[in-house]
């Protein structure tokens, strides 16, 4: 069952009955050969010749933290992306942002994702599984998934009738955080339901430093607190899945409302008196953000001998709002009569669907067609401007073939066209047109800045495909090549914004004319197990000929407070790393296990490293475990960064140790499991390159102290 | 065995090519900013001129430079104290370009940043921006304050 490749995480993946996977569930017939015994994390793996990692329950559960971002950068090759304790977005291989895509019961996960201090939206507890594809995955998922994907999944329902559920309880001591979540559901027959809530109540974090620096600033940490990055978190969740004969469907609809304070010294002009403790560690005042994430989805499945149909539809409507106390720097400009200190709102309203039919001819091939439309839809408020009111529309078509010539070979490629149409309205700024009048500029400037956004109609048409073959010359050896064309349409931000972002502190201006993100990646991976040892290397390059970023412009911005103006600019970049673990089971119960994983990114125009690069990094895991608990210690080193893009400072390398244990009580009764885990032990101050706060000098949280508290339960019914 | 030794070997070559590859370097040096007057804490005098002077660097080419100078009462917001008869927060926000543009070092020395009769008392932030011909920026802070008590600085050449 070992697939050491990293940490003793993969040998624990949840193992599930070949017959029921809901998650791939369209391929599910063909399976029939499989040995019933093997994990699902293995044969994702062994089929994709993408390289995949499966992070199952055990894996999710022994590296809890209270944010799933968090918890799968144990796998090598993502990383995290924080915006303080509470939130984070996800990197995979040295793309984030809109070049990651998320997906959820099988829909694409789309909230503010372009902007830097916005996190992913999803209830941490309601997560059963998660399938991590490093590498272009365009071809299944459309835009966006150029350097990866990340699904997660719902396990399948338990085979006997019967009612369930869970309580967990989790403290973390770094920000004072208690969650907690209770899932009630039942399986009766054809039908399985899980109702989920979930609370998170997080406080100010705790760093181990006493001031921080911004805009050259000195500015005091009092309490070692970083004031007002508290929050808080609501989720809900309802789950229903109907399996009978050749029939399947699922329902779901889930609610998270997250709400999280900003760090008033990172946030507009620093100002020692503003970051005065007041006393209450755990209030989020002014300036803080709320965002809440509707889903809603459905799922239909029919299967007819050899051929198979599935039809995905989902909405989804995430409302930003980002407040702080009303500020202008145009003095004609009044305060709004409602919620003056509302300065941002973003809704986006997306409409999916998405059918794919399946077709096996023969045990040796299998043929699938696709057709994903979406349609997203963003409207706007509030007393500031970023972001203008847009509408997008994106249809793909996609043809997808697998060959299996023998039990060890099997060849699979693709081809998928996308056509995108993004419409995005004009916004005049009359306060601003009157400010500029005021301070001298001519007419002519006055007017060409008065219009916030342009008006901007552009359609897309992309063409992506991969091809790739894996290889198990023998049981113990796997080989596996894969390359990819990927794309992206450009974001409206990228297109047609025009302002300060308040979490930047930069003028960034959008390019009306810029064509899409395209690239090339070619991946290779090999993984060998033998008698408890396993060596694991996956190289990668990616080429992009037009790789969007924002480019100094060198020009100075006429807004007030702003430095020069960035465009979003397209160049050439090349992308290149790879990941390398290696894994020994020793004396039964022992274990060692150690990843590396390496970055090189370049902007081949401007001849310097791309902006959030992660740094080269490896980690040491050294296990026991015993039949009712086990233990591991973690040495986790961080190389330093220095290759960065311009206006981008480096960071400093750290060498960090974490210990984690898991006990169950009472095996037999309850099964109860409890997972303790120290990050940080020796509570040294470091920086995350990658963070949100990282160009405001705030190190990353200090020691942290967490406890994790599951206690299952399950009655049989007939 | 033979596989792995020879697969890790095809990557560390290609990362070593790639880094080989790489070693022509483009500019993501910032300029330095050397601010000597006015410093944190002084004291500016309404109705007169700002003693401005500061040494920029680069280890390429200088850019261009911009000064802003806005109020921080309150704390950004902006209320307006009502006794006070027509007096207006001053702002401030001007580039040069010529006097630095190209060098590698430039002294900067002026009192072209007037603060009118009209302006209103109180805590600024002086801001300034400084820009290599890459597009490297670089910006300090200090808190400044405008009073008309305030002495004219006096001159040291």
């Amino acid at each position: 069952m070992r697939i050491g490749h990293i940490a003793v995480v993969f040998c624990l993946f949840c193992l599930l009955r070949v017959n029921a996977q809901e998650t791939d569930s369209i391929r599910t017939f063909h399976l029939n050969g499989v040995d019933i015994s093997e994990s699902y994390g293995q044969f994702v793996r062994r089929r994709s010749a993408l390289e995949v990692n499966v992070a199952g329950h055990d894996f999710l559960r022994e590296h809890f933290t209270g944010n799933l971002v968090q918890t799968l950068e144990h796998i090598p090759g993502v990383h995290s992306m924080d915006i303080g304790s509470g939130f984070s977005k996800p990197v995979i291989r040295g793309m984030g942002f809109n070049r990651i895509s998320v997906t959820e019961n099988g829909i694409k996960q789309e909230g503010q994702q372009w902007g830097a201090d916005h996190g992913l939206e999803t209830d941490v507890f309601d997560v059963e599984c998660v399938v991590v594809r490093k590498g272009p995955a365009s071809l299944l998922y459309g835009s966006d998934a150029m350097g990866g994907a990340i699904e997660i999944m719902r396990l399948p329902p338990p085979s006997e009738n019967q009612i369930f559920g869970e309580a967990l309880l989790s403290g973390r001591s770094v920000n004072g955080a208690i969650a907690e979540s209770l899932m009630l559901g039942f399986k009766k027959d054809a039908w399985h339901v899980k109702a989920r809530y979930s609370g998170q109540d997080f406080g100010d974090y705790r760093i181990p430093a006493d001031t921080v620096v911004y805009l050259t600033q000195l500015l005091p940490i009092y309490g070692r607190r970083l004031k007002n990055t508290a929050g808080f978190e609501r989720d809900a969740s309802l789950y229903a899945g109907y399996r009978k004969g050749a029939y399947r469907s699922h329902y779901a609809v889930s609610n998270v409302y997250q709400k999280s304070g900003f760090f008033a010294g990172a946030h507009g002009i620093p100002d020692a008196s503003r970051l005065q403790d007041d006393g209450n560690p755990r209030n989020a005042e002014l300036p803080f953000s709320t965002v809440n994430h509707l889903k809603a989805s459905v799922q239909q499945q029919y299967t007819a001998g050899n051929l198979s149909v599935r039809l995905d539809a989902g909405y989804q409507n995430n409302h930003r709002e980002e407040w702080s106390l009303f500020h202008t720097h145009y003095g004609t400009q009044p305060a709004p009569e409602h919620d003056p200190d509302k300065e941002l709102v973003f809704r986006l309203q997306t409409y999916s669907l998405s059918a794919r039919a399946q077709w096996t001819p023969s045990p040796v091939w299998a043929h699938t067609v696709g057709w994903d439309v979406q349609h997203q839809r963003n409207r706007i408020a509030g007393y500031s401007f970023l972001l203008p009111e847009y509408r997008r529309f994106s249809a793909g078509l996609l043809w997808l073939s697998e060959w299996h010539p023998s039990g060890n070979l099997s060849v699979s490629g693709g081809i998928r066209y996308d056509e995108g149409r993004m419409n995005i309205a004009a916004y005049a700024d009359a306060y601003l047109a009157t400010y500029l009048a005021e301070r001298g500029y001519s007419d002519e400037t006055a007017t060409a800045y008065r219009w916030r956004s342009y008006p901007v109609r552009r359609r897309f048409g992309n063409l992506s495909g991969s091809l790739g073959v894996v290889w198990n010359p023998a049981g113990e050896h796997r080989l596996k090549a894969n390359i990819g064309r990927s794309f992206r349409l450009p974001g409206a931000n990228e297109l047609a914004s025009n302002g300060v972002h308040h979490g930047t502190f930069r003028h960034e201006q959008g390019d009306p004319s810029l064509p899409s993100e395209r690239g090339w990646q070619l991946d290779v991976s090999y993984a060998c197990e033998q008698d408890g040892l396993s060596v694991f290397v996956s190289p990668f390059v990616s080429w992009f000929g037009n790789y969007i970023y924002l480019k100094p412009s060198g020009k100075w911005s006429v807004l007030p407070h702003a430095g020069q103006v960035y465009r979003y600019t397209g160049a050439k970049a090349l992308f290149a790393g790879g990941e390398i673990a290696a894994g020994v089971d020793f004396l039964r119960c022992f274990s060692y296990n150690v990843t590396a994983e390496y970055v090189y990114t370049r902007n081949l125009d401007e001849r310097v490293a791309l902006s959030f690069s992660p740094p080269a990094s490896m980690r040491h895991v050294a296990g026991w475990k015993g039949k009712h608990a086990q233990v591991e210690a973690e040495w986790q080193a961080i190389a330093a960064q220095r290759r960065t893009a311009k206006n981008e400072d480096p960071t400093a390398g750290a060498n960090l140790f974490h210990l984690r244990t898991t006990v169950r009580i009472l095996p037999e009764k309850i099964n109860a499991e409890v997972t303790l885990s120290l990050h940080n032990l020796l509570n040294k101050k470091y920086y995350n390159h990658l963070s949100f706060y990282r160009k405001v000098e705030i190190p990353e949280p200090g020691r942290n102290f967490q406890i994790l508290l599951k206690i299952p339960f399950k009655q049989n019914i007939k | 065995m033979k596989t792995p030794i020879f697969s890790i070997y095809i990557c560390l070559t290609i990362m070593a090519g790639i880094l080989v590859a790489s070693c022509d370097k483009g500019d993501n040096v910032k300029p330095v900013i050397n601010l000597i007057e006015p410093e944190e804490g002084d004291v500016l005098q309404i109705g007169g001129d700002v003693h401005f002077e500061m040494k920029l660097s680069d280890d390429v080419a200088l850019g261009s430079y911009k000064v802003d100078i806005h109020h921080n009462f309150d704390n950004h917001g902006h209320e307006k104290s009502g006794e006070e008869t027509e007096t207006v927060p001053f702002e401030f926000s001007r580039e040069w370009v010529e006097d630095i543009a190209g060098k590698k070092n430039a002294t900067v020395h002026h009192h072209e940043i007037v603060i009118p009769e009209n302006a209103t008392e109180g805590a600024y932030h002086l801001m300034v921006y400084c820009t290599d011909a890459a597009g490297n920026e670089a910006y300090v802070t200090v808190n400044v304050e405008l009073s008309h008590e305030g002495e004219e600085h006096e001159h040291d050449e």
